[in-house]
């Protein structure tokens, strides 16, 4: 059993998650690290409605039987803990960072509160987006250096300090990806492309 | 004939020792698809009432089935039907390996063995492949433990067959012996390796015949199985759970939800460094040498294990607990021994642990007067094995399973069993779904016909809140029906971890070249989840005997995350009976009989 302070967390984090739309009833998955362990959602539980019994605890270092319950995405968390910063990992299917990945190769801000805290968001591509192991393959080389990657199709992780700083970064790119979408669809030039100015490409 | 099917069935009179080779009907196939399904239907057709099911009127019947042998992942399996002397319900089982695809391609459907050998005559048979059948001398074999047993056939009749046989266990009449496949695969439980023990027979030796399977839409199958088994390596539970720590992965897992029993289900939790000791972890990293698959399986979950002694196939999860922790002890080498033991004597690791178990609280509530029956004792373990197996000693009344035991010694409330079967590793008052499950079916306390433990603990495919009682008996339907489909096809239930039941319909249409929905099949499901409770209510069996040990219902757990529950199983049973249209007494009404196309057993 976690102590209420870790399941609060959990519950604000998974429930922002599920009210932004980000992902279905039971997709998306969330993690800390705590101890030389990992806490993660539980699979098939539905991430804006946890329950203390819904995270689960599976070993750092390798895979244990927590495996049986905890989220399909658990070795993409696990190598992502192994190989970077990160002490908090979100996993989320936001909309307008999976539609700008089907057409982009990154999604450059456009937005002050982007510029200021991304430039721009890195996309990759696996093979098999829906699967882990291509996932948990790439997605750290990209996290040692951006707190937030798009998987093509599929959807973005984010790594923070703490859950809440992780949800930080998912709900901020979404917000820039959603901003240059916008600005894409109506098709006018821009007036100041900061991104040209900052050598964002550069980034 | 329908594609992937022999419409043959193989018919040996023991008494006579003729065998004949019949035609199967389309329609039984429609109806009942292969394995179980077709199984119990042929039961239900040739076996009179109440008879004696150590007596030459029982039959064995092993069937494969439709997918059996076939590109579908895990499609290494069979299934058996016979009347179990535990239950005298009627009783399936299934097994894996590779028996069934080898059967399958001698070019039958069904074995279906009735009478019994003289016990001056006693015998193998050997199917070398379509009409290539005989009954061979077994007396050298006789006594023999199951791994000298295979060893010896095949010096004789070869390497490459595939052997089930019994080992002294079964031979004895053991009421909770298994028949053993290839000395380390079970068709556990309902003590049926006494069944053919009471035929005289020692082993049924199968070579791979010469038939093949021209099916159509390979093409199409191909790219199904390209998207199985893309699935199977995504979800943790097939890729990396059951390969990697077998289904021991199952130890911490039901302990963290206070399910996992202990010293005969007196509590169902004990702490994190305790539960380490048993842990599918702990095996691994002790003992594991390697793992082992069925026919066409990329899971592999079986166990080569090596404890520096000994070695052998396992622990599985329900071995490991019932052996272990269920009788006190937490020693991984003294239980892997004992599994070991099991194996070679031919018992059900699952009842005998529990029939222990029971003794052991006899012992402890002074019923007894056995006084190494202690929770706990490492010491007696493999020694009590061998007396059960022999019937040796206070070994003849463990051989009768625990109901028998605890009735015998006045202590009835100790026997953790539904319909004389012992219940398996997962406290019924952790799940109520899985508690009804053990109520009602029809093999009695049983875990695979309608494993609900999938979804209120496991959360596949989605959670459910394993203590609500509203809503569960349709759920229950729901996989007993799929389960019974899955044991009728047949293919490993562990695969449905991964696959939806969509993948089971298409791989059977596609190699029908036949449309079947899910919802034709789950009718199918029905039907045959009907017909075994019409044979169980002509014997005599009801709503009386749909229930649950006394501790289960008025016992709370008093430690750990199930702390407090107790089962409310009259509430689960009356909106269970609604669901499956059966009446208040547990029979199937006439209404569902006529939708079924099923009439009542007479
Ligand atoms: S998962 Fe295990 S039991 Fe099932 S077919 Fe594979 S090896 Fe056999």
């Amino acid at each position: 059993m976690i102590d209420q302070e870790t399941y609060k967390q959990f519950k604000v984090v998974g429930k922002v998650l599920t009210d932004h739309r980000y992902n279905t009833s039971h997709s998306g998955n969330i993690s800390m690290r705590a101890g030389g362990k990992i806490l993660i959602k539980r699979r098939g539980a539905m991430l804006g409605f946890l329950e203390p019994e819904d995270i689960i605890e599976t070993d750092l270092y390798k895979a244990d039987s927590g495996i049986m319950l905890s989220s399909t995405e658990t070795d993409v968390h696990r190598q992502i803990y192994l190989n970077t910063d990160a002490m908090a990992v979100i996993h989320a299917h936001n909309p307008f960072c999976v539609i700008l990945s089907l057409i982009e190769d990154e999604i450059t801000c456009l937005d002050a509160e982007g510029i200021y805290a991304y430039r721009k968001i890195p996309i990759i591509e696996v093979d098999n987006p829906a699967g882990p192991t291509d996932a948990a393959r790439e997605v750290p080389k990209v996290l040692k250096d951006y707190p937030i990657v798009v998987v093509r199709a599929h959807g973005v992780f984010a790594k923070g300090n703490t859950l809440l700083d992780a949800l930080q970064n998912v709900t901020g790119a979404e917000q820039s990806a959603m901003f240059r979408y916008y600005t894409m669809l109506i098709g006018k030039p821009l007036k100041r492309d900061y991104s040209k100015e900052k050598f964002f490409s550069e980034w | 004939m329908p594609y992937g099917m022999n419409s043959t069935i193989l018919k040996i009179n023991l008494n006579s020792e003729k065998i004949v080779e019949n035609n199967l009907n389309d329609e039984i196939f429609h109806k009942y698809l292969g394995g179980r399904g077709l199984g119990i239907k042929l039961f239900s057709d040739s076996v009179p009432k109440n008879i004696n099911p150590l007596s030459k009127e029982n039959i064995l019947i092993f069937s494969i089935g439709p997918l059996t042998g076939s590109v579908t992942p895990t499609s290494g399996r069979f299934s058996l039907v016979t009347k179990s002397p535990l239950t005298d319900t009627i009783f399936h089982s299934n097994s894996g390996g590779f028996w069934g695809p080898y059967f399958k391609k001698c070019g039958y459907d069904s074995l279906f063995i009735t009478g019994k050998l003289s016990s001056e005559n006693k015998g193998y048979l050997l199917i070398e492949d379509y009409d290539k059948v005989e009954i061979k001398d077994a007396e050298n074999l006789w006594g023999l433990k199951t791994s000298e047993t295979l060893e010896k056939i095949q010096k004789v009749e070869g390497k490459n067959c595939q052997v089930l046989c019994i080992g002294p266990a079964g031979e004895n009449l053991v009421k909770i012996s298994s028949i053993m496949n290839q000395a380390n695969r079970a068709f556990g439980r309902g003590g049926v390796g006494a069944v053919m023990g009471s035929k005289n027979l020692k082993a049924i030796v199968v070579k791979s015949g010469n038939k093949k399977f021209e099916g159509k839409n390979k093409e199409r199958l191909k790219k199904l199985r390209i998207n199985a088994i893309d699935k199977i390596k995504v979800v943790p539970i097939t890729s990396q759970g059951l390969t990697l720590f077998g289904t021991a992965a199952l130890v911490k897992v039901i302990n963290q939800f206070g399910m996992f029993p202990i010293n005969n289900f007196q509590s169902a939790y004990t702490e994190p460094n305790k539960i380490d000791l048993v842990s599918g972890e702990h095996l691994r990293e002790r003992f594991l040498e390697g793992n082992e698959g069925c026919y066409n399986c990329i899971i592999r979950c079986g166990r080569m294990t090596n404890t520096g002694e000994k070695s052998g196939k396992g622990p599985e999860y329900e071995s490991l607990w019932a052996l272990g922790p269920l009788t006190g002890i937490f020693d991984l080498k003294t239980i892997t021994h004992a599994n070991y033991s099991c194996n070679e004597y031919g018992l059900d690791t699952i009842s005998t642990g529990s029939t222990i178990a029971c003794g052991m609280e006899l012992q402890q509530q002074g019923l007894l007067n056995e006084h190494s029956l202690k929770f706990g004792n490492n010491d007696m373990l493999c020694d009590l094995i061998e007396k059960i197996a022999l019937k040796k000693e206070f070994g003849a009344d463990l051989a009768e399973g625990s109901l028998r035991l605890s009735k015998k010694y006045k202590g009835e409330s100790y026997s953790m069993q539904v319909k004389g079967m012992e219940i398996p590793a997962y406290d019924p008052r952790g799940a109520f779904g899985h508690a009804l499950n053990y109520a009602v079916s029809s093999r009695g306390a049983c875990h695979l016909t309608g494993f609900l433990v999938a979804l209120e603990v496991l959360g596949v495919p989605k959670k459910i809140d394993r203590f609500s009682v509203r809503g569960k008996s349709d759920l229950l339907f729901l996989k007993q029906n799929q389960s019974a489909v899955e044991d009728s096809l047949v293919v490993c239930k562990f695969v449905g971890y991964a696959l939806g039941f969509e993948f089971q319909a298409r791989f059977l249409s596609t190699i029908l070249d036949k449309k079947i929905s899910i919802t034709d099949l789950i009718t199918i499901g029905e039907r045959i989840y009907t017909l075994e409770r019409l044979f169980n209510v002509r014997e005599g069996f009801s709503r009386k005997d749909d229930t649950l040990p006394k501790r289960f219902l008025e016992t709370p757990l008093q430690k750990g995350p199930s702390n407090g529950r107790v089962v409310p199983l009259e509430d689960l049973l009356n909106e269970y009976y609604e669901v499956r249209n059966w009446d208040k007494n547990g029979i199937p009404t006439d209404e569902l009989l006529e939708k079924l196309s099923l009439e009542k057993l007479t």
